[in-house]
């Protein structure tokens, strides 16, 4: 496909000149320079499809494929307008997109057969793709292959479409079979939804009259597979006694297809007095590959962003209220704007130069590749809101028979979901800032003992060289006890100078500026300050930390910049304003109304100072390391409201959590942030965002105010709808982040995703995404937490879950008598068991004794901005058995770590099992180990070392610890964002066993919470009990 | 001019201060809902006549106690100690942090306060008229009878 692709690209930019009324004149000679086979489609917008046979020469030698060369365009010019009605999945405006893309390639098909080769070795990738050879391809063969034609358009789905033009060319029947066979057989036969072909495209048609007496001859090609279709797994074959009939009616065949795909079911009864269950604990569906993208979504809407960047908690937007109210499951959607993205997929970064950013005057959406043209390019429709609005002249491009921009290939804005504008002035309501850091750091005694000065100071010394936006970045420092005390690293200073404040009430600045400097300029001042700081206040041993006060100074050292203010917190405040009491140790307070005053700030001060911070550009990260409670629930809602991020080092020791702290926090300093930046969410008419959730500040009602934000963040939204009924067939989404990047740029990253409208309820379960909606349910259900109890929090999930399916299972259980099972939809399979990991969850998890209330705290932080493919390895850790993967080749180690169920019958008390949830690393030490196994991983002998919650792991000179080592490697290469700390423990060691590894394994019973398959058990009860 | 008199003057021009807060406190709700003003601006300003109204409406209350008008004060009291229970959980202010969450809330939880409040003001006109009415046929019976005699 591929080569002709690059010939459309020639002519594509001499035509930008294309003036309409010269197109006679000027149109041939790129036309001849470039591929001759062009012309028809390139020809087709100024001239009537009438025309056609006549304009060109070159396809003469295929006289026959002329007029239908010359449809397909006229046809796609249809396009133009509203996107036809869409079959389930692949038939709507976006895979027009490849429509259009692939029409010009189909040239070489018009005229010679042989290109069909490589494209019938291809189709599984080209999945979209394939959909386009059928309308032309056929046409090329001459007049057998019209019948699919005439059958082609119908049937819309691009899978549908595509087997016709391997079956039907005489000369490629035989060779393509395979590959016809190989397609999934369901998919191929996708009932032909009638309604899906727009109007206009049959008159274009010049061949259609002769076709219509092959359409019957054509049809019995498809039915064959239709009716070797195999049954569905479950349910009375009688059910399907009516299907002679589906060949002949469109619509129905989905149903039955749907059956077919979709819905899974486990028996669950048991036979009345028998002990057993009933369920089968092995067969019951595990989430062993994590995080499933749905990369059918991407597949089918090749326009859209990458499901990365955006995820829908299901792939449609149903069409009515009612339908709404029937589907209990969050609707709303995950976005992860800055995520990572793999190498050679980087954003592309489009400058408009003097035509300014492209945008639509009413909705102010940014130019798309959803965006149709109009009136031969002079004007583009909104696909927001469909306002015409006028292309400025710089931006001018003549269209070609489909009603395409001949530069769509060159623009990225128009043929990617993912694009960077360069925002011009009119962006900025100041020059952009410099990347601005500025540490806030608590010396009183618990830290100095705990040796964290000496990590923080050493780690931020090794990042000076990496901190984003080098000639321009600023760094300051302010260091706190009972006092604030300033540092002074004006350039022309040898050493910093240090002044003391005392007095917390009425904070002042003891110096105007060189409080926050550049780093460049006093490198060297920095420098000696970061060596001389450990031992400032080794003998410190003020117990006291005024916090508050000295986030008044920090603001008032970086209120004029904005930038990163990152707070080091080893005792709860205790002086000036902000004070914090000690609360928490109160059990009495679980389970009574007042148990979630524990988990929200408890002195208003913290979250007026973050609205503060938020105005003023700066984020706060939290780095608390306390051995006592130390409020996080309160300091945390710096965070919470500024886009920062929390980071709870418990009993924090350096020679534990050093290597975890300096990991951690490099990763903060170094990676890629994106400054002073507020992100909205456009979407289509008849819907709307309500409630978003994640760390940020709502400026307006759907504005989010993110002073920094980078690619460890993830924030969630609520839709609803606003009209009763939908009458668009899509609904698109744009998510816009205008930040201003560390060089010092400002930037727009614009996704756009559009979803499809259904009206039908188990259309909306099928396209569902287990992972966007566990995200956003995890971060519902942990924002609950903090103004309702526990326990009501978890019963409310469980009401989700048990409606939703209860309403699948009245979908289906009326036709078929599956009265033990518990049936429910393939996409959602994971559902129930990740449900129940969320209740077990850190934040969530049992009562008063089960975690501490700052573990909590912490954990529900986290939670709220983890993306969904680490909140679900967050919930569902991985678990791997490693004892035998260390005796192999280091080589071949990362393919044999197979994930486990998170259950305590997969521990073999032989076995070494490392538990991975993305924060830590735990190590299980089974009892019938070989202890010389153990002693080459620890580096020590296990009995002379009995207390192991102290034992670092480092690597030994032996082959066991090398492979061990290696493992860990692999698994912590997989995410930079967070480092895992390894923990060991011993199998019968309590308590540590208990609270480290048990609870992690959520499949089993623990105290007052349900075993995976009593789960399974109490939720089917309940979708059986009306 | 009776010390009743004065008292319903008095409750009239308070009424009449408290609707206008309480519509203030929503015109700033709605604006923020508009995208008209940023939240800090509309919390600021709603906060700053919070305090104001609380207290005005205490003084009232108190006012109609001292001068054994039962019926206006019974019709008050819940509202004094639903504010003075707000004001000691320091929950009358606005939240900037979550003013559109609360958004709904508020506005709702201020019309039902504005309609109360409207409410007082039609009981404090009639009052008032009744007793100015009073007074003055008290003054012609008054007058009549000292012309008679």
């Amino acid at each position: 496909m591929h080569p002709p692709t690059g010939n459309e690209r020639l002519p594509g930019r001499p035509v930008s000149g294309f003036v309409p009324g010269s197109a006679a004149a000027a149109g041939p000679p790129p036309f001849a320079a470039g591929a001759p086979l062009m012309r028809p489609g390139a020809a087709a917008p100024f001239a009537p499809p009438t025309q056609q046979p006549g304009v060109p020469p070159p396809l003469a030698g295929a006289s026959p494929a002329a007029p239908f060369g010359a449809a397909p365009p006229a046809a796609m010019g249809g396009y133009r307008g509203p996107p036809p009605p869409q079959g389930p999945f692949g038939t709507g405006p976006p895979p027009q997109g490849p429509f259009a893309t692939a029409s010009p390639p189909q040239g070489p098909f018009a005229t010679a057969s042989p290109p069909q080769g490589p494209f019938a070795k291809a189709p599984p990738p080209q999945g979209p793709f394939a959909a386009a050879p059928p309308s032309q391809g056929p046409f090329a063969a001459g007049p057998p292959s019209q019948g699919p034609f005439a059958a082609g358009p119908p049937s819309q789905g691009p899978f549908a479409t595509a087997p016709p033009p391997f079956r039907h060319p005489p000369s490629l029947g035989q060779p393509q079979s395979p590959t016809g066979s190989g397609m999934p057989a369901p998919t191929y036969v996708r009932p032909p939804p009638v309604q899906s072909q727009p109007p206009p495209v049959q008159g274009y048609y010049p061949g259609v009259p002769s076709s219509n007496p092959q359409f019957p001859m054509s049809r019995p090609a498809y039915q064959p597979p239709m009716q070797t279709m195999p049954p569905p797994p479950m349910g009375p074959p009688s059910s399907y006694s009516n299907q002679p009939a589906y060949p002949t009616s469109g619509p129905p065949m989905g149903t039955l297809q749907s059956l077919v795909e979709d819905f899974q079911s486990l028996s669950v009864s048991s036979a009345p007095g028998s002990l057993d269950p009933g369920v089968d604990v092995k067969g019951l569906p595990r989430p062993l590959d994590g995080d499933e993208e749905p990369a059918k979504v991407f597949e089918a809407y090749p326009l859209n962003c990458h499901p990365r960047y955006f995820r829908l908690t299901t792939h449609t937007i149903p069409a009515s209220q009612s339908l709404v109210s029937r589907w209990h499951l969050p609707l709303g959607a995950v976005v992860h704007p800055l995520a990572e993205s793999p190498d050679g997929e980087e954003v592309p970064v489009v400058n408009f130069g003097s035509a300014g950013v492209i945008r639509c005057r009413r909705c102010r959406t940014y130019i798309n590749p959803y965006a149709t043209f109009a009136d031969a390019g002079r004007k583009w429709r909104c696909n927001l809101c469909t306002l015409l609005n006028d292309v400025p002249g710089e931006y001018f491009c003549a269209l070609d028979a489909s009603g395409r921009r001949y530069d769509t290939d060159q623009r990225p804005e128009l043929s990617k979901g993912t694009v960077e504008f360069v925002a011009p002035t009119e962006y900025m309501v100041r020059p952009p800032m410099p990347p601005s850091y500025f540490f806030l750091i608590d010396v009183s005694v618990s830290a100095v003992r705990s040796g964290l000065l000496e990590v923080v100071a050493k780690t931020i010394k090794s990042c000076l060289d990496d901190l984003l936006g080098f000639p321009r970045t600023q760094i300051g420092f302010l260091t706190f006890d009972s006092t604030l005390h300033f540092h002074n690293f004006k350039s022309s200073l040898s050493q910093p100078q240090m002044m003391v404040v005392a007095d917390l009430d009425d904070v002042f600045l003891p110096l105007p500026d060189d409080l926050l400097v550049n780093l460049v300029d006093s490198r060297h001042v920095v420098e000696s300050f970061l060596d001389s700081l450990p031992n400032m206040f080794h003998d410190n041993v003020n117990v006291e930390s005024a916090l508050g006060p000295a986030l008044k100074a920090a603001f008032m050292v970086m209120g004029q910049i904005g930038g990163k203010l990152l707070v080091f917190q080893s005792t709860l405040p205790s002086l000036g304003i902000g004070r914090l009491r000690l609360r928490g140790d109160d059990v009495r307070a679980y389970g009574t109304d007042k148990e979630h005053i524990l988990r929200v700030p408890e002195d208003p001060f913290y979250k007026q100072m973050a609205a503060e911070f938020t105005k003023n550009q700066i984020a706060v990260d939290i780095f608390s390391f306390s051995d006592k409670y130390c409020d996080i629930a309160s300091l945390g809602s710096l965070a919470k409201y500024t886009g920062g991020q929390v980071y709870h080092y418990p009993s924090f020791q350096a020679t534990t959590h050093g290597e975890k702290l300096k990991h951690e926090l490099s990763r903060d300093l170094t990676r890629e942030t994106a400054w002073e930046s507020v992100m909205r969410i456009r979407c289509g008419k008849g819907v709307r965002f309500t409630t978003y959730h994640g760390h940020f500040m709502l400026r307006s009602t759907d504005l989010l105010a993110l002073p920094a934000v980078d690619s460890d963040k993830a924030f969630a939204m609520q839709l609803s709808l606003e009209e009763t009924l939908m009458t668009t067939q899509a609904v698109y989404f744009q998510v816009a982040l205008l930040y201003t990047s560390s060089s010092g740029e400002r930037r727009i990253r614009v996704h756009t995703a559009a979803a499809p409208v259904v009206t039908d309820l188990s259309e909306m379960y099928r396209q569902a995404d287990t992972g966007a909606i566990v995200s956003l349910l995890a971060r519902i259900a942990v924002e609950n937490s903090l103004s309702d109890k526990l326990d009501s929090v978890r019963q409310q999930l469980q009401l989700k879950l048990v409606r939703s399916l209860k309403e699948y299972r009245n979908l289906y259980v009326v036709q078929h008598r599956i009265g033990g099972r518990l049936i429910y939809p393939e996409s959602l399979r994971y559902l129930p068991l990740y449900i129940l990991a969320i209740c077990k969850s850190l934040a969530l998890r049992g009562g008063y004794a089960d975690v501490s209330l700052d573990e909590r705290c912490a954990a529900g932080f986290s939670m709220m901005i983890l993306p969904a493919r680490r909140l679900l390895n967050f919930i569902y850790p991985s678990l791997y058995r490693l004892d035998e993967v260390l005796t192999m080749e280091p080589g071949r180690i990362d393919g044999s770590l197979k994930r486990l169920p998170l259950t305590l019958q997969c521990l073999d008390t032989a076995g070494l099992y490392l538990l991975d949830d993305g924060f830590t690393f735990l190590v299980w030490l089974g009892r019938m180990l070989p202890p010389e196994l153990v002693n080459d991983i620890l580096g020590v002998s296990l009995a002379n070392f009995p207390d192991l919650s102290k034992i670092q792991l480092r690597e030994c000179n032996n082959y066991h610890s090398r492979n061990f080592m290696t493992v860990l490697r692999t698994l912590r290469e997989k995410d930079f964002s967070c480092y895992q700390l390894p923990r060991v423990v011993r199998q019968g060691e309590q308590p540590r066993e208990g609270f480290l590894l048990l609870s992690n394994l959520v499949e089993d019973q623990m105290a007052g919470t349900s075993s995976y398959m009593d789960w399974i058990l109490q939720i089917h009860r309940q979708t059986q009990s009306s | 001019m009776s010390v009743e008199l004065i008292l319903w003057l008095f409750s009239f021009a308070s009424v009449m201060v408290l609707v206008g807060l309480t519509a203030y406190q929503l015109i700033c709700l709605s604006d923020l809902e508009f995208d008209y003003i940023n939240p800090y601006d509309s919390s600021s300003r709603i906060n700053a006549v919070v305090i104001i109204e609380y207290a005005l409406q205490a003084v009232l209350c108190a006012a109609f106690l001292l001068t054994l008008n039962w019926f206006p004060f019974l019709v008050m009291a819940p509202v004094t100690y639903y504010h003075v229970k707000l004001y000691m959980n320091r929950k009358h202010l606005v939240d900037v942090t979550e003013i559109f969450r609360q958004l709904h809330g508020e506005k709702k939880y201020r019309m039902i306060k504005l309609a109360f409040y409207f409410g007082l003001f039609i009981i404090t006109i009639y009052r008032l008229v009744m007793t100015a009415v009073l007074l003055f046929i008290d003054e012609d019976a008054n007058l009549v009878e000292t012309r008679t005699i």
